[in-house]
């Protein structure tokens, strides 16, 4: 056990700035996707709960295709199989469209369940009041809809920082290729995954944490589920 | 050689045998450790045994898969444990799994009244039966959603397996991509064979949960 500890101390000085390097690399690609994942996801809950029975259906089908997808076929879809079309994404811009789109998908539920939790009353109360509906949405609807959306929109932002590790498949100078490239320099493969997996720990932990402990303090004082 | 969409298709078929292999296998890894997780988070006495579990649960929870499978695969054989890309992938995917249901039995059982366990105990029946007859079967209709839903990610992260050398899906792909460069087909009919295979199962574990009328 000390044997295997004492390998860290001899290489670690070595091993830490590029790992550090390659982490920003990993938390832009997640920010950025998570980012395409809330805009696109945006536009289809507007969709989703619009009049028109096509946009309706269109919205619906996407998302259900994205989620019934493996990020990773997306991925080296995005990457292989666009060039064909003519549009050459390099491995960075192909990750954060993937991780864009397929958290689009997961942001679009999050919001819609947001929304609908809300009561009507909520809109029609502030529409009576006076206010415009761009009004009413922003500083009424939105604000108590974010209760609900808050912890499963950090969840998902915590799944795209996992998730981004994929890229590395995709030749992107993440996390995961980096320690791939080190393990091979150093042959030292077991104490750089492990080592890799505490940055993904020390990463991911402190936001899943934050996601519950805002999910507890967030659902104080409303009322039961279905009670609105 | 050209190949048409439906060789294409059968090459992939073959892959999707494996990734059936690799999902039974993390499922069955992933339900039975899950279940003896959570028994043990909610019915232990002692803190340190459910720290270390949420230890566990959070390491695996918050590290990426393909990191888990390439400690497993490439990590260990460093040490002389040497798993076959197969082997790395279930054992890998069954352990995370573990680590996922762990997390959706306890808060299961946590939402059963105590009254049911109360009240099997008073009937007569032992701990185990108690858990057997009343307690599970209740846990295990409350939790068929969130099973549901680790079904579909779990089948859809066979394809991780790929990176490991495992001939599943990605993995005849890729090859086949090398060697007809007939990318946008290969990749398309690889996403409709995911597709048509999740598609169906979250169906199943939707239809099902209908079925039983679970809350939500």
């Amino acid at each position: 056990m000390t044997a295997f500890l004492a390998v860290y101390s001899s290489y670690l000085h070595e091993w830490w700035p590029r790992l550090a390097g390659a982490v920003r690399v990993t938390i832009e690609l997640s920010t950025l996707g998570f980012a395409l994942a809330i805009v696109l996801g945006a536009v289809l809950v507007l969709m989703l709960r619009s009049a028109n029975p096509l946009a309706r259906a269109a919205a619906n089908a996407f998302v259900q295709f994205l989620r019934a997808v493996p990020l990773l076929a997306l991925l080296l879809a995005l990457y292989f199989g666009l060039p064909s079309f003519g549009v050459t994404l390099s491995g960075y811009w192909a990750g954060i469209l993937g991780l864009g789109l397929q958290g689009a998908a997961y942001v679009a539920e999050v919001l819609r369940g947001g929304l609908t939790s809300v009561h009507k009353g909520q809109r029609e109360a502030g529409l009576a009041a006076g206010m415009a509906p761009h009004q009413v949405f922003l500083w009424i609807v939105l604000p108590q809809a974010m209760r609900v959306m808050l912890p499963p929109l950090l969840n998902c932002y915590v799944a795209l920082l996992k998730d981004s590790s994929l890229c590395a498949l995709i030749a992107t100078d993440e996390l995961m290729l980096t320690a791939r490239a080190m393990a091979s320099e150093y042959f030292l493969p077991l104490h750089i995954f492990l080592l890799v997996g505490l940055f993904y720990f020390a990463t991911a932990f402190p936001l899943s944490m934050l996601s519950r402990v805002l999910a507890r303090r967030l659902a104080r004082g409303r009322r039961a589920l279905g009670v609105n | 050689m050209n190949p048409g969409f439906l060789d294409i298709l059968r090459t992939l078929l073959a892959g999707a045998a494996t990734a059936a292999q690799v999902a039974v296998g993390a499922v069955v890894i992933a339900l039975a450790g899950g279940l003896l997780l959570a028994l043990a988070i909610v019915f232990t006495r002692s803190n340190a045994l459910r720290l270390v579990i949420g230890a566990y649960v959070e390491w695996m929870r918050n590290v990426p898969a393909l990191a888990h499978l390439f400690v497993l695969y490439f990590g260990l054989a460093a040490v002389g444990v040497r798993f076959s890309p197969l082997g790395a992938a279930v054992l890998g995917l069954g352990l995370v799994g573990a680590a996922v249901l762990a997390d959706v039995f306890a808060s299961g059982l946590r939402a059963l009244h105590a009254g049911q366990r109360e009240a099997a105990l008073a009937a007569g029946l032992t701990p185990a039966q108690a858990l057997r007859y009343v307690l599970l079967p209740q846990m295990l209709r409350l939790t068929l959603p969130s099973i549901g839903n680790y079904a579909s990610q779990l089948i859809k992260d066979t394809s991780i397996a790929s990176a490991i050398a495992a001939p599943e899906i990605m993995f005849y792909a890729r090859n086949l991509v090398t060697s007809t460069f007939q990318t946008p087909l290969i990749y398309g009919g690889a996403i409709l064979l995911y597709a048509c295979i999740v598609l169906p199962v979250s169906s199943a574990f939707a239809f099902m949960s209908r079925r039983l009328e679970v809350g939500r």
